[in-house]
């Protein structure tokens, strides 16, 4: 392959038609790190190699394999949209490597191979109206759908979004949603856990939201993310409302090694997640006999 | 394909030949423990076609238990990091694999070369390797080839292959690279006679299996349906789940495992390197990701995955073939009974309602 990186030899290109960094790490350059939530640091990043800048292309819920010299590798979701975003993602420190990461500082080095993963499926949801559905940092894996969705607005009906946090300090995205907002035909639900001082908008859980946004069912397609107890119920909601399996939509999370679906780590039922997912349907999740 | 007829002395002259460009690795006895490895030979002499089968398999060469796959060092002063590729790796010759293990490197092909993606690591070993296949003799107690239609005899992905009769080796080429080795050597082509006493050798080896074993047959096909089509009841999983004790043994002595880990540690020096280590899915902390959720907490979830992955999912599903190549070590190893065969025995237990 003429345009590949030159890290490996075959013409790994089937997933994208781009050729992904499949075996050794690009190295990039982490140019900004902004706090966003307790616990979550978002890492703007960049290619030295300006070549690779430019083949690096994602699709939308793809997910990236990060490098933190010295600790370790670990996969995470990319939040940046496909079309002219900045390359960053959102991480929270839950275990050694990425502890490790959020101990560097701007000008540090990270690895990154990827992008790997299938994508949400744009191509067959045009023309329906799009539920994304999230709690707390389930939001990352669907902030790229969400920007991407809003740049081709007119291919979509209604685009409603329903998150909810545990409270005010833990909504990931402020300044996007924001921002977000004030595009026409964006509507927009927040609920946290608890009454807080200062908080004015809606509480409870993110389920009760679909009542009061008055979901359509008909013609329409959910993005589910977040955590399992949420995500059970939100689905339990959207089926009873009618909603075809096939319309709910979500990204499973597994522990991955390779990304190329070689280690076997993200087997659930015969699928991988690192190759025939992270994006499920409802009816495929349904017929891999695991605990999500 | 040609076939020559070959002496014992010009084996171990091929041997000898291949050496000058080669690793050469081979069955060979341990004088002190009798116990058969397929190691490197430093001396052809130490070469033993006629030993049993090794205890380890032969994926030990090409998906060794640990390999460093990178090495970089990152300096935080400077911020600056130097990366390199660690697996180039001197052409090798596996001389005198059974043919069940041939079959696990076939299997480990398909799985690590086909599909969507290649694997980089594998690949380099793999593309330096002269594959020399050797009839099976003396199968074990254990031995289930001939369910598995991986033996005793190889009949795919040799270069060379070797049958030992009464007045030497016949030889069978079965790629150009065998070819190549044939060509220049001055060897005597094969008389139609050799092939019918090969016909002889591989019967009689076949005799040899337990009648467990012949009889199996069509069990591991029709088991393999029933497990793919979701027809086994969960109490047979349970009761075949209750007898695994999680040491992993069966995942790293079977042709066919090839899960694995990559970790990154610090040597002693300041250098990281990349390792990439076989894992086992039986294993507890196997599926665990950070912050400490499990997914695949249920035990019975974890313990049968093998062989789900081995009967349906991975090998069956995607090449209609079992993932397993009847070498029968994951019954030789397993303190908990539940060896391959003995699965297959179970579920057909539950098939016929208890008889056999």
């Amino acid at each position: 392959m003429s345009n590949c990186h030159g890290n490996h030899e075959q013409g790994n290109c089937k997933t994208t038609g781009l050729c992904p960094i499949v075996t050794f790490p690009e190295v990039v350059n982490i140019d900004e790190i902004r706090d966003e939530i307790p616990e979550v640091k978002t890492f703007y990043l960049s290619f030295p190699n300006k070549d690779v800048e430019r083949e690096f292309r994602i699709k939308s819920g793809q997910f990236i394999m990060c490098t933190v010299f010295g600790a370790g590798e670990f996969a995470v979701s990319l939040p940046p949209s496909p079309e002219n975003d900045r390359f960053h993602i959102s991480v929270r420190a839950v275990g050694k490597v990425t502890h490790a990461l959020h101990a560097l500082r701007v000008g540090d080095k990270l690895g990154v191979r990827g992008p790997f993963g299938n994508g949400f499926p744009f191509e067959d949801i045009k023309g329906k109206n799009i539920i994304y559905v999230a709690g707390g940092i389930g939001l990352i894996p669907l902030r790229s759908s969400i920007v991407h969705a809003l740049q081709h607005r007119e291919d979509f009906g209604r685009i409603i979004l329903l998150y909810g946090a545990r409270s005010g300090k833990d909504l990931m995205y402020q300044e996007d949603i924001k921002e977000w907002q004030q595009n026409a035909g964006f509507e927009t639900f927040i609920t946290i856990d608890r009454a807080e001082a200062g908080w004015d908008g809606e509480v409870g859980y993110v389920n009760q939201l679909i009542e009061k946004a008055n979901v359509p069912v008909d013609n329409s397609v959910a993005f589910v993310c977040g955590p399992p107890v949420m995500f059970n119920s939100v689905i339990g909601e959207f089926l009873k409302r009618g909603m075809s399996e096939d319309a709910i939509i979500s990204t499973l999370e597994r522990q991955m090694k390779c990304g190329i679906g070689k280690c076997q780590h993200c087997a659930v039922g015969r699928t991988l997640v690192c190759t025939d997912g992270p994006v499920y349907t409802y009816r495929q999740i349904k017929t891999l006999g695991e605990q999500i | 394909m040609s076939m020559y007829i070959l002496s014992s002395q010009e084996i171990k002259q091929l041997a000898q030949a291949l050496q000058a460009s080669h690793e050469v690795y081979g069955p060979q006895v341990d004088p002190q423990t009798q116990q058969v490895f397929f190691d490197q030979l430093d001396d052809v002499a130490a070469l033993n076609l006629e030993a049993p089968i090794p205890s380890m398999p032969v994926k030990e060469i090409l998906f060794p238990q640990m390999e460093r796959i990178l090495k970089y060092n990152y300096d935080s002063e400077t911020q600056s990091v130097e990366m390199s590729k660690q697996y180039f790796e001197k052409p090798k010759v596996l001389f005198g694999l059974r043919p069940c293990d041939l079959s696990g490197i076939l299997a480990l092909d398909r799985f690590f070369l086909g599909q969507e993606f290649v694997d980089d690591v594998y690949l380099t070993h793999r593309r330096q390797c002269l594959l020399i296949s050797n009839t099976c003799l003396n199968p074990f107690p254990q031995c289930f080839c001939v369910c598995t239609h991986s033996g005793p005899d190889a009949d795919e992905g040799f270069d060379l292959d070797l049958t030992k009769l009464k007045d030497g080796y016949l030889v069978k080429v079965g790629s150009e690279k065998g070819q190549a080795i044939a060509d220049a050597q001055q060897w005597k082509p094969a008389a139609a006679h050799h092939l019918t006493e090969q016909k002889a050798v591989v019967d009689h080896c076949i005799d040899l299996f337990p009648e467990m074993a012949t009889d199996n047959k069509a069990w591991i096909s029709r088991v393999m349906n029933r497990i793919t089509t979701g027809f086994i009841k969960s109490e047979t999983w349970e009761f075949i789940g209750d007898q695994c004790l999680e040491c992993g043994a069966c995942s790293f002595v079977c042709p066919t495992c090839s899960c694995f880990n990559i970790e990154d540690t610090q040597t002693a020096c300041g250098e990281c390197e990349r390792l990439r280590m076989r894992d086992s899915c039986s294993f507890e902390g196997y599926a665990r990701m950070a912050g400490d959720h499990n997914p695949r907490q249920p035990v019975e979830d974890r313990r049968n995955k093998r062989f789900f992955c081995k009967l349906s999912y991975s090998q069956s599903k995607k090449y209609l073939r079992p993932g397993c190549v009847g070498c029968g070590r994951c019954q030789w190893v397993c303190p908990g009974d539940i060896g391959l065969p003995n699965v297959v025995q179970y579920i057909r237990r539950e098939i016929t309602g208890g008889e056999n």
